[in-house]
């Protein structure tokens, strides 16, 4: 994984020195990888939270003390989270 | 985040706050208490011990059946939870479960001491702890409280149990036997947690908090009981090291005094949490109330600890306690029943 990535930024910084004039991202393209970065670190965010609630939603369905569809609501909530990273970048 | 060190306390709480949950409540014991052994053995066939009672239903009968049932539930329980636990819980869990071998070494050897039949003695064996069954039956079989002694050599018990055994020879009394187990058990597990370079996390605090808690809660109790049977022991030769409230030459004088303790205990860390509890105590006139309320305190301290530290080790504990409670609960039932006492009587033993 880190050896790919130091790979990668000697590719870009040796584009970047031998296009000159070019740079290595386009400037328009900005916008497009923020967003990219902001749905991405909203599903990471909600798979955290995920997986402790499905852990304990999964426990207390094994005691039966929940139901499957209480504890399924449960486990999505924070999946609202990626859904508004998605407004966000429909929007943008 | 709670991904630290593999171990995985949502699913374990959710399973265990859920367990909690349907341990018997107050009606529940109401009802109890008015039946009879052979009804209060029906009436737990329909809970959570059905599996047991029905198991050994062929064997046993009346007050033995109940024991049986209560003891192997227990211990099938408290199994459980190891089976859920992953990681650092897993290990926070099967250290203080060992408190089972602890109580089972004592087991056999009250039983020895008694000359009970190895059948009986195996009946009130709760095997959840490291020991298994063969190690047990292997203590049964030393067949006298000095050959315990010698089988455990080398454990954790060792040591204290070989001076121990020279104060039994010479009053024949098991306190000081007993007392040493308690002891080595208490501070070989606060030892192990805080000693050994091992690092503390913030779980491990809490774990070594409850611990103290436990190990004070039983200095107060043993101070009690050496001072009221006035049998000349000084409650400082049994004091446990570990605890946060006394030391041991403190505890000496204030076991003479139950108020001075009950004000002690309340100006201490459990004081703004056991206002309750401490009331009861204060009130309490015999030793029997006195414990009971002690125990009380110890389970209020365990939930508080729980609802404060949802996602740690402490609900787990906590259920741990109730548990025992429960199960002490229904034995003092059962076998109060069949002492003849009164209702009234055994409401008085119980823990809610």
């Amino acid at each position: 994984m880190l050896g790919t990535l130091t790979e990668l930024t000697s590719v870009v910084l040796q584009e970047g020195t031998q296009a000159g004039a070019q740079p290595a991202i386009p400037e328009e393209s900005g916008t497009a990888i923020g967003l990219g970065i902001a749905v991405g670190l909203a599903g990471l965010g909600a798979g955290v939270a995920e997986r402790g609630i499905g852990a304990a939603a999964v426990g207390a369905i094994a005691e039966d003390s929940i139901g499957l569809g209480t504890a399924l609501v449960l486990t999505v909530l924070p999946e609202t989270l990626v859904l508004l990273a998605l407004v966000v970048a429909f929007v943008a | 985040m709670s991904a630290a060190e593999g171990s995985n306390p949502e699913y374990v709480t959710a399973r265990v706050r859920s367990r909690r949950r349907k341990l018997f409540d107050e009606d529940q014991y109401r009802d109890l208490v008015r039946m009879g052994p052979s009804e209060i053995a029906r009436f737990m066939e329909e809970t959570e011990y059905g599996e047991e009672i029905n198991r050994m239903g062929a064997r046993y009968s009346g007050v033995d059946l109940i024991e049986y049932a209560l003891n192997r539930n227990q211990a099938r329980h408290f199994a459980d939870l190891l089976r859920f636990a992953e990681g650092r819980l897993y290990d926070l869990i099967a250290r203080y479960l060992r408190k089972f071998d602890d109580w089972n070494v004592k087991t056999v050897v009250r039983g020895l001491y008694s000359d009970a039949a190895p059948e009986e003695i195996r009946s009130d064996l709760i095997l959840a702890g490291e020991l298994d069954e063969g190690d047990v039956d292997e203590l049964i079989d030393a067949g006298s409280v000095e050959g315990v002694v010698e089988a455990l050599e080398g454990t954790v018990f060792g040591e204290g149990l070989e001076a121990a055994y020279a104060d039994f020879e010479a009053t024949n009394s098991l306190v000081p036997v007993e007392n040493a187990i308690d002891r080595a058990f208490y501070e070989s597990l606060l030892r192990g947690l805080q000693g050994g370079g091992e690092a503390v996390g913030p779980a491990t605090e809490l774990y070594v908090e409850f611990l103290q808690a436990e190990v004070d809660f039983l200095n107060v109790r043993n101070a009690l009981r050496t001072a009221r049977t006035g049998a000349g022991l000084d409650p400082g030769d049994y004091f446990i090291e570990g605890g946060r409230l006394f030391s041991a030459s403190e505890l000496s004088t204030l076991a003479e005094n139950t108020d001075e303790l009950v004000a002690r205990v309340r100006e201490s860390t459990y004081g703004d949490e056991l206002d309750e509890a401490l009331d009861g105590l204060e009130d309490a006139a015999s030793l029997v109330e006195f414990e009971t309320a002690v125990d009380r305190a110890l389970l209020a301290y365990a939930d508080r600890l729980s609802s404060r530290y949802p996602l740690s080790v402490c609900p787990v504990l906590a259920y741990i306690v109730a548990k025992e409670r429960e199960v002490t609960n229904i034995r003092a039932i059962a076998r109060g029943k069949e002492a003849g006492l009164s209702p009234e009587e055994i409401e008085e033993e119980l823990v809610t």
